[in-house]
């Protein structure tokens, strides 16, 4: 129910993270989610797609992995 | 390609926050307890009772979350002590900055307990801190014995289960037994205690447990 507002708080760490390191720009973020966080990957994997859109992030693709929840990093391409 | 290690949570904002909570809250020794449960399984029936008993002298504050109404406030109040609504039109948590913009104006200093009534609801509020001291988690017997089972994320993290109207035993089918293994299948620590606030039965416990959790740090 409230993975969109997870999803929300990844783009804006991809939006800090990224904007010292111009003109690289991230392409892929990694997060990791535990068992009992209370979060469906599929849901969250959902509205993550949904945000990108119009964000001026696309394409940037989302991998979650099972562990304590983080977020663990960031892929960025050179131009 | 190149790859940028973090260490930042996903939920830093509400940690954050939640954190700053925590810390105001030990630095003024005010014991937090955030109260989960599905709607309807008396967390606000045992508040009720839990601020009838108290002695008048008590520093006790209470915050009530709903997705509408102030209707858990008005019988709050009744009894005298500092209480405030959150109203969160349509939120399904109660999340740190919402207790934080509650606290406005409450002198910390004042308060030794705050009862943190959350949104009825047994999944979101799992995931969101509030700074509180021990989470609680409510298990009404006519919603069943499996409960834990089910909803395993908020059992998990609860240090105490809460059975209430028990009253009702005769009733339901609901196991006492499988509710105390369910439950400790997922928490094998967690604390259970069982109370009717109809007839007042294991209400004794109960305060005795809120008791045993202020006094080590109430404030001369």
């Amino acid at each position: 129910m409230h993975e969109v507002g997870i999803a929300a708080s990844i783009l804006d760490a991809v939006r800090q993270e990224s904007a010292g390191r111009q003109p690289a720009r991230p392409v892929k973020v990694g997060v990791r989610i535990g068992e009992m966080a209370g979060i469906d990957p599929d849901s969250l994997a959902f509205c993550f797609q949904a945000l990108v859109k119009g964000s001026g992030l696309e394409p940037l693709e989302l991998a979650i992995e099972p562990g304590e929840l983080d977020f663990i990093y960031l892929e960025l391409e050179e131009p | 390609m190149t790859r940028v290690p973090m260490e930042k949570k996903v939920l830093n904002e509400n940690d954050l926050v939640a954190a700053g909570l925590r810390a105001d809250f030990a630095r003024h020794h005010v014991v937090a307890l955030n109260l989960i449960s599905s709607p309807g399984s008396g967390k606000t029936t045992l508040l009720e009772r839990t601020l009838e008993a108290f002695d008048p002298s008590r520093r006790v504050a209470v915050l009530t979350g709903d997705i509408q109404t102030d209707v858990d406030a008005q019988r709050l109040a009744r009894y005298g002590y500092p209480v405030r609504q959150i109203t969160t039109a349509g939120a399904c948590h109660l999340d740190a900055r919402m207790i934080r913009r509650a606290l406005e104006g409450w002198c910390l200093d004042d308060i030794d307990l705050l009862l943190i009534e959350n949104v009825g609801n047994l999944v979101c509020p799992t995931s969101y801190d509030l700074g509180e001291a021990r989470k609680i988690v409510l298990l009404s017997v006519p919603e069943g014995d499996e409960k834990p089972l089910k909803y395993p994320g908020i059992f998990f993290k609860s240090d105490l289960m809460v059975l209430t109207k028990v009253d009702l035993l005769p009733y339901v089918p609901f196991r006492l037994d499988a509710a105390r293994a369910n439950a400790r299948s997922i928490h094998p620590e967690i604390e259970i205690l069982e109370v009717s606030a109809s007839t007042g039965a294991g209400l004794d416990g109960w305060l005795e447990w809120l008791e045993q959790l202020t006094k080590p740090e109430q404030k001369g």
